[in-house]
C-alpha cells in the first residue's frame, strides 16, 4: 500500500503527467525568474539577509529530501556534510593548502566521498540504526571542532579567510546580502534541477525500487548496494554545496553548524515542504524561516509554534506541503485515473 | 573502582530509560522522539507532586500520569500514523518534544532545578574504603527490579507472550489474531510510565531543565540501536556497556567523553548490524 501510494505521488512517468509538464515547466521558470528578482524588489537588507539564509538552508534541506525519496532513510547527521565543507574552507584559508576555488571543489567532492564509502557499509543497516549512525558521526565532528580549540577556536568558531578574488569576481560579491543571494537561489536551482534529472532517471527509478523491496531488486539482476550509497554521496555533495557557500556568506564557523539541531531543523523543512517532490524541501525551508522570524518576533514560545507546525503538517499532510500542491495540480487541469 | 559503580548507575538509569523505548518500538515500530520529553516532564511531575506528597508519592504520580499520556499517544498518535512511513511518526514525536519542552518550561521556567533524595535514601554507605551516596545503590536497585519484573512478566504472562512475538514480528503476530491495537496501548503505557520513573529517579541524580529530555534521548536511542532495537536483553547489556564507558570516559578522558557511546555504537554496528542482539533481518 505504501508502495502505491509512493508510486502515485512520486512523479513516475504516467498518462497525466505529460499532459501537465508545460504548464508546470512555466510554473517553474517564472517561480525562478521571481526569485532572481528578489534583491531589486526587497529593500531591507535584514530581509534579505534572512533570505540569502533561507536559501543556504534550503539547499541542505534538498539534500535531505532527496535521501529520503530515493533511499527512503532519513538522516540525522547531515550537518555532518555542510559543516565538513565549511571547515574545510575556513581550514584551507588559514594553511592554505591549495586555491580557494579548488577549496570550494574539494569541499563538495570530500563529503561526497566520505559519504560514499561510509555509506557501503551503513546504507545496509535499518532505517532507525542508519539514522543513529548519521547522527553519531555528525556530533563526534562536532565535539572534534569543538575540543580543537589550538586550530579550529573551540567553541569561538575560526574566521574564514578568502581571497579577494573567488572564480574571478570580487569576494563582496558572496558577502553582501543583494549578491550573494542570487548566488545563492542559483545554486538552489541548479541542485534542484540536477537532481529532479537524477531522480527521473533510470538510476533514480532503480533507486526507488530498491527503497520499496532491495531483495527483490537485487533478485531481478541488479546491484542494490552501490546506487544506494551514490544517492547518499550526491545528497552529502548538495549539502556539502551549502556548507561551502555559508562559509562564504557569514566568513565565519562555529562547532554549532555541525550539532544535530541544524540536522534536525533540516530534517523538518525537508518533511514540512514533503519530500516526494525534489523540491518541496526547498519550500519547506521558507516556510521555516518565515514561521521561525514570525513566531520568534511575537512570542518566546516558537519551539511550540515549530512543534505544532511539525505535528500539523505531518499529521494532515503526510506527504508535506508540496504534496499537497501536487495533488490540487493534478486535480485541477484534469481528473487523475 | 568507585568509579565503576557510577558507571553502573548510570547505565542502570539509561537501561530503565531505554526499555521503555525498546518496549515501545517493539510494538509500533517507531522511534519515539518524545519518549526523551515524557523523560524530562516525568522529572517535573514527581518534583511538583513531592513537594506536597512526598518523594514516593511523587514517584507513584509520574509514572501514573505518564503512562496515562502514553495511552494517548498511541491512540491519537500512534495508532492514526500507522500507515505512514515511520518518519511520519519519528517527525510528530520529534513535534512533540518541542510543545513539551516549551510547555514545562513555561510552566517551571527554564533554570536547572535541584531536587534532594528522600530522608530514607539520603545518606551514605562506606563501600571500598570510601563514601558512597546509598541514593545512587537504590538507582541500580530500580534498574535491577525493572529488568526482573519485565523479564519474569514477559516470559510468564499471555500478553508477555505477545508482546515478544510482536517485537520478532508485529504483522504476523496480528495475523495470529492478536489485537496489536489493545496491546500497543498498554505496551506504550508501560513504556511512556517508565519513562516517568526515570524521570523521578534522575531528579536527584542530575539536575531537571526543561532541555534534558532532549540531551538524554540521544544516548537512549544509541543504546537501543547497539542493544539491537526490539531486545530487551540487548538493551541490558548496551546500557551497562554504553554507562560504563560513558563514565570511564568522563573521569579519566573528559575531552572525548561524549563521543564515547557513539564510537561502541559504531563499532558493535559496524561488526554485526542488526545489534548485540538483534533479530537478523
Amino acid at each position: 500500500m505504501n508502495g502505491l501510494a509512493v508510486a502515485r505521488s512520486s512523479g513516475m512517468p504516467g498518462s497525466g503527467a505529460r499532459a501537465r509538464v508545460p504548464s508546470f515547466l512555466i510554473a517553474a521558470a517564472v517561480l525562478v525568474a521571481a526569485g532572481f528578482a528578489v534583491p531589486l524588489l526587497v529593500g531591507s537588507q535584514l530581509a534579505l539577509t534572512l533570505m540569502t539564509q533561507a536559501v543556504i538552508y534550503a539547499i541542505l534541506a534538498v539534500s535531505i529530501g532527496f535521501l529520503i525519496r530515493q533511499n527512503g532513510l532519513a538522516s540525522f547527521g547531515h550537518a555532518a556534510f555542510f559543516g565538513m565543507a565549511a571547515y574545510l574552507m575556513a581550514l584551507n584559508g588559514r594553511f592554505g593548502w591549495m586555491p580557494a576555488e579548488a577549496a570550494v571543489l574539494a569541499a563538495v567532492a570530500l563529503p561526497a566521498a566520505f559519504a560514499f564509502l561510509t555509506g557501503l557499509i551503513i546504507v545496509r543497516l535499518p532505517a532507525l540504526s542508519f539514522s543513529m549512525l548519521t547522527l553519531a558521526v555528525a556530533q563526534s565532528l562536532h565535539e572534534l571542532m569543538l575540543r580543537w580549540r589550538a586550530v579550529a577556536g573551540g567553541d569561538d568558531g575560526m574566521a574564514v579567510r578568502l581571497p579577494s578574488r573567488l572564480f574571478g569576481v570580487g569576494i563582496e560579491v558572496f558577502q553582501s546580502p543583494a549578491t550573494m543571494f542570487v548566488v545563492c537561489w542559483g545554486a538552489l536551482v541548479v541542485v534542484i534541477a540536477l537532481l529532479t534529472v537524477v531522480a527521473r532517471s533510470r538510476f533514480g527509478v532503480l533507486t526507488i525500487a530498491i527503497r520499496e523491496n532491495e531483495e527483490r531488486t537485487r533478485y531481478v539482476g541488479y546491484r542494490t548496494l552501490a546506487p544506494r550509497a551514490l544517492v547518499f554521496a550526491l545528497s552529502a555533495a548538495a549539502a556539502g554545496l551549502a556548507g561551502v557557500l555559508f562559509s562564504l556568506y557569514n566568513a565565519f564557523v562555529t562547532p554549532g553548524i555541525l550539532h544535530w539541531s541544524l540536522s534536525g531543523e533540516a530534517l523538518i523543512m525537508a518533511v514540512v515542504g514533503g519530500a516526494q517532490a525534489v523540491w518541496g524541501p526547498a519550500l519547506g525551508a521558507m516556510i521555516f524561516f518565515i514561521v521561525k522570524d514570525a513566531a520568534g518576533d511575537l512570542t518566546e514560545h516558537w519551539p511550540a509554534i515549530i512543534g505544532t507546525l511539525l505535528i500539523a503538517v505531518t499529521v494532515l499532510l503526510p506527504q508535506g506541503i508540496s504534496g499537497l500542491l501536487a495533488r490540487v495540480a493534478a486535480i485541477a487541469p484534469r481528473r487523475k485515473p | 573502582m568507585i568509579q565503576i559503580i557510577n558507571g553502573l548507575v548510570y547505565g542502570s538509569f539509561l537501561y530503565v530509560l531505554a526499555v521503555g523505548l525498546v518496549l515501545i518500538f517493539g510494538l509500533r515500530r517507531v522511534t519515539n522522539f518524545a519518549h526523551g520529553g515524557f523523560f524530562m516532564l516525568g522529572a517535573y511531575v514527581s518534583y511538583a507532586a513531592a513537594a506536597w506528597l512526598g518523594f514516593w508519592a511523587g514517584m507513584a504520580a509520574s509514572v501514573v500520569v505518564l503512562a496515562f499520556l502514553g495511552v494517548l499517544l498511541d491512540r491519537f498518535v500512534f495508532r492514526p500514523l500507522a500507515r505512514e512511513e515511520p518518519i511520519v511518526t519519528l517527525l510528530v514525536t520529534f513535534g512533540l518534544l518541542f510543545v513539551l519542552e516549551d510547555a514545562v518550561r513555561t510552566i517551571w521556567g527554564k533554570d536547572f532545578i535541584s531536587v534532594d533524595a528522600p530522608a530514607a535514601l539520603a545518606g551514605s554507605v562506606v563501600i571500598f574504603g570510601s563514601q558512597y551516596p546509598v541514593y545512587r545503590l537504590f538507582v541500580i536497585a530500580v534498574a535491577v527490579a525493572v529488568a526482573a519484573a519485565l523479564a519474569v512478566w514477559l516470559r510468564s504472562s499471555r500478553i508477555g507472550l505477545y508482546v515478544r512475538a510482536s517485537s520478532v514480528d508485529p504483522v504476523t503476530t496480528a495475523m495470529q489474531g492478536v489485537d496489536t491495537d489493545r496491546l500497543s496501548a498498554l505496551v506504550v503505557a508501560i513504556g511512556t510510565g517508565l519513562a516517568g520513573l526515570s524521570g523521578t529517579i534522575a531528579g536527584p541524580l542530575m539536575a531537571l531543565s526543561p532541555s534534558m529530555g532532549a540531551y538524554i534521548i540521544i544516548d537512549c536511542f544509541i543504546v537501543v540501536v547497539t542493544g539491537g532495537l526490539t531486545s530487551f536483553v540487548g538493551a541490558f547489556v548496551a546500557a551497562l556497556v554504553i554507562g560504563q564507558f560513558h563514565n570511564l570516559g568522563l573521569a579519566y578522558v573528559p575531552e572525548v567523553a561524549s563521543v564515547i557511546p557513539l564510537l561502541i555504537m559504531g563499532l558493535v554496528l559496524g561488526l554485526r548490524p542488526q545489534g548485540i542482539a538483534g533479530h537478523g533481518k
